[in-house]
């Protein structure tokens, strides 16, 4: 045989060597594998001039199918797909209703009585009932995953009657914010399937009753997740919506941005500044910026080392230069006021703080260091790979360089920067910790009891803040929250007050900034940050 | 050939067995406790501490290694921490998008990089030998994420010639759906006649393939020129030109076969570096394939994916040099007696 019919032949040996190993079995990919097994989804609305909202998120979108335990990313299909008892308005800082048309609390806010709405039915196709709500909540906090701490303070739940739902609380907590929450919240048909339901759903089936339902889900591919319009949404389907939507994974920012400017996608959740001022000039896209309720947090060490000193740590509050790091962060970070973001219950507008170097070298002073004075060295971590902390990073060291007080800032992976900021020995910790921190459910009381609420083991108090008086105030504020929102907002401003000048435990240099860019024909979008990421498509209209 | 294959298997073996002690080694070593990457940023220490239990991590070393090469001898590639699903699962969704990108670059390397590089040593210090030379010297050292981008600006995004991104376009899921017998997207479209995916998924792979194709067939033109040089001055060549065979006769039918086999080593080298290569590709073309598996697997510490991609791609390294040598016992009888 000559030589290259020999190549030949062993080439296409190997080709059907690799075809055979790798064969599936014949599976199909698309329509066949979409359709709904019976008794699992009631179908799709009817109509075949379907619009199609194109959504584009950077990162996979589905990581856990299981409404009980979802936790990551997936929430921008959840929201779709299942609902909870109420939604929150950041506007009205109130959360409004969605499966629950009213609700009512006792004085005490220790006994919540919710009425559900009538004829909303679930994809499986059963009634959305108190009795299936009861249901749901009680799996979701018997798995204990997630979220599902939201639910602590529920001791029981009765179905009154097929619309009535009534929690009776261990203690008085906001149950209409919590019932909001953007995880964990979820009511669905805890029997839709025949045998393990977790496993039902992680093989890419619902069981919610939101206007849309899983048309087909390929994890890994580029298009992971299709949904389609439930024909029984109790909204119903008449005028003009979004029949489908589509969840297009692309995790480079130019190539989102091509997609968008050649019409392919109608919404990517995320561009850099660049590409972002250029979609603010571009006849056929719309932008929007909405500060969402995730602000970095610069933590001070006020158990351990150096900035023990009060004095030390309201000079560094004084030193960042908080203006000239929202302006180089291009509009993907706002100016703070106070620890809680706008939106929420407990922000007070006027606390925006400002860059004062006399102030710092003052107060540097004061404690034997500054120009002139000790030198002195501060350690401080923050996340590895983030730009914005980078900057703030520079800014600071730059800052502080001229103050006599040398900056030795690491950049870590997260697992390593809270190793470090929980070890046991405090003389391992950093004196300065940089993190982002956001809320489960639209409450601002997750700042105070997680990261400034004395812990017996550090987990995220990394300012390491032990102050019994304060620890008072945190603990009362879900009741205050639940019976008299006056004086929450009060008890918010004296904790903030507390917490950034008196114990000068903390600074917040931003808020960060949702900019999103979408199809001029997309009428109607609303981003509310209480659901980071979230586009509720079936409040919008396709347009021209 | 029996010992000689003997031969090379062991070889083979004892490389992927370094490779796995290696993976395992930077698992461990990679700081952060990948419980924390399990079990979420905001987990309780009850949470960590399940999570640590179910992968093992309080275990002392040696039983963990030995666990670990105990459940991948056993096809247990362990559970990703990012995607909650079985490694090899997730392997085996995006391994043959890869397979289809590279394949299609290597096939378009061969074509342009063979002639270019006979083109080259038939016209040697002329005019075609320094445009080749050129041309492959800036094809192997562009960067391939610039030359992406730049190829997706001006013929996708600017000229509409080609689509931006994807493998195919997804609405042909619902008119065409597509049986999936290797999961390799356009050889199930050629065996099952679905020419509507067929010819997307050729139209999507035209940029990134020809941008993974770039380094290649810069390589394959350069070692097939050199090569040719080499043996078109060998005894045998001043004889078959004495013969009265032209220079094209003597370079094409006597010294390319002989000229092939440091092409062909290459090429395995090329392969598995290609597929490392076009992790970036993929990222920018979207291709869903195990660069961006990859990527989302160090963004979020994912060791066992982590672990999972680095041996998948040490064994393509070692089957694909394995295959080559096997092959140039099949062109080259000389290797075989070696």
């Amino acid at each position: 045989m000559r030589w290259h019919m020999r190549l030949l032949a062993a080439g296409a040996v190997a080709a059907v060597t690799v075809t055979a190993a790798a064969c599936s079995g014949g599976q199909v990919r698309g329509a066949a594998d979409s359709s709904p097994e019976p008794g699992s989804s009631a179908g799709s609305a009817a109509g075949t001039a379907d619009s199609t909202f194109v959504y584009v998120p950077n990162l996979d979108v589905v990581t856990d199918w299981d409404p009980a335990s979802s936790y990551s990313n997936e929430n921008i299909a959840m929201e779709n797909i299942y609902e909870s008892l109420t939604r929150y308005n950041p506007q009205t800082k109130k959360a409004e209703p969605r499966l629950a048309a009213s609700w009512t609390s006792s004085p005490d806010g220790k006994k919540w009585t919710f009425t559900l709405r009538e004829g909303a039915k679930f994809h499986t196709g059963k009634p959305v009932d108190a009795a299936a709500a009861k249901a749901a909540i009680e799996r979701t906090m018997k798995e204990g995953q997630g979220a599902a701490y939201i639910w602590g303070a529920v001791k029981k739940i009765d179905a009154k009657d097929a619309t009535t739902l009534e929690f009776t609380l261990k203690y008085p907590a906001p149950l209409d914010l919590i019932a909001s929450a953007g995880y964990a919240s979820y009511v669905y048909d805890t029997t839709a399937a025949s045998g393990d339901l977790k496993k039902w759903f992680g093989e890419g089936h619902d069981a919610g009753s939101g206007p849309y339902t899983i048309d087909s889900w390929q994890k890994g591919k580029e298009t992971e997740l299709t949904l389609k319009a439930f024909d029984d949404y109790w909204g119903g389907w008449d005028g003009q919506h979004y029949k489908k939507i589509a969840y297009r994974v692309t995790p480079e920012l130019t190539t989102a941005w091509q997609l968008l400017q050649r019409g392919e996608v109608s919404f990517v959740q995320r561009l850099n500044a660049q590409l972002f001022a250029q979609a603010g000039s571009t006849d056929t896209v719309q932008t929007s910026q909405t500060p969402s309720f995730q602000n970095l947090l610069v933590l001070f060490n006020t158990a351990d080392g150096p900035l023990k000193d009060v004095k030390l740590r309201q000079a560094l509050q004084k030193a960042i230069d908080y203006d000239g790091l929202v302006a180089a962060m291009k509009g993907a970070g706002v100016a703070a006021s106070g620890l809680v973001p706008e939106g929420l219950l407990g922000n007070i507008p006027g606390m925006t703080p400002k860059q004062d170097l006399p102030g710092a070298e003052a107060l540097l002073k004061e404690a034997g260091y500054g120009p002139g004075g000790k030198p002195l060295d501060l350690t401080l971590t923050y996340a590895q790979g983030d730009a914005d902390q980078e900057l703030l990073v520079t800014l600071l060291s730059s800052a502080l360089d001229k103050l006599n007080v040398k900056l030795s800032a690491k950049p870590l992976q997260w697992t390593t920067q809270w190793d470090q900021g929980k070890a046991k020995d405090p003389s391992k910790r950093q004196d300065i910790f940089v993190m982002y921190w956001f809320p489960d459910y639209a409450d601002a009381y997750s700042w105070f009891v997680n990261v400034f609420h004395g812990e017996k083991d550090v987990q995220f108090n990394l300012s390491y803040l032990k102050d019994a008086a304060i620890d008072k105030e945190i603990d009362e504020l879900p009741a205050l929250t639940a019976t008299d929102k006056d004086a929450a907002e009060k008890a918010y401003s004296d904790l903030q007050n507390k917490i950034i000048n008196e114990q000068a435990a903390v600074a917040v240099p931003y808020v960060q900034n949702y900019q999103r860019a979408f199809a001029k024909s997309v009428q109607g979008y609303v981003d509310n940050p209480a659901y980071p990421n979230v586009v509720f498509v079936y409040d919008l209209k396709p347009g021209a | 050939m029996p010992r000689y294959l003997i031969r090379r298997l062991g070889q083979a073996f004892l490389v992927v067995a370094g490779v796995i002690v290696l993976t395992f080694a930077i698992m461990r070593l990679v700081p952060g406790d990948p419980a924390v990457a399990y079990a979420g940023p905001k987990a309780t220490a009850a949470e960590l501490a399940a999570a640590r239990q179910r992968f093992g991590l309080d275990d002392p070393l040696p039983v963990q290694l030995w666990n670990y090469v105990r459940d991948l001898l056993g096809g247990d590639w362990g559970t990703s921490l990012h995607t909650r699903q079985p490694v090899r699962d997730d392997l085996f969704q995006a391994f043959p998008a890869s397979l289809e990108l590279v394949g299609a670059a290597l096939i378009i390397a061969l074509v342009v990089g063979i002639p270019l590089g006979i083109a080259a040593a038939r016209y040697k210090g002329r005019l075609p030998d320094l445009s080749v030379r050129l041309s492959s010297m800036l094809a192997v050292s562009v960067p391939v994420f610039w030359l992406a981008l730049a190829l997706q600006t001006v013929f996708a995004s600017g000229l509409g010639w080609f689509p931006v991104a994807g493998e195919y376009d997804a609405s042909l899921d619902r008119t065409s759906p597509l049986h999936l017998y290797t999961n390799i997207t356009a050889v199930d479209a050629l065996i099952t006649g679905n020419w509507p995916i067929l010819m997307s998924t050729l139209a999507h792979l035209v940029l990134p393939a020809l941008v993974i194709a770039a380094y290649p067939a810069g390589v394959v033109a350069q070692m097939t020129r050199a090569a040719l040089i080499e043996e078109s001055s060998r005894d045998h060549a001043r004889l078959e030109r004495a013969l009265g065979f032209g220079e094209t006769a003597v370079l094409t039918r006597f010294a390319l076969r002989p000229a092939l086999n440091p092409v062909l080593s290459l090429i395995a080298l090329v392969f598995a570096y290609s597929i490392v290569n076009g992790f970036l590709v993929e990222a920018v073309f979207n291709w869903p394939g195990l660069g961006r598996y990859a990527a989302d697997s160090i963004r979020s510490l994912d060791t066992p994916a982590i672990a999972g991609v680095t041996l998948l791609v040490a064994v393509l390294y070692v089957v694909a040099n394995l295959a080559v040598d096997l092959l140039q016992g099949v062109v080259d009888p000389r290797v075989r007696a070696r």
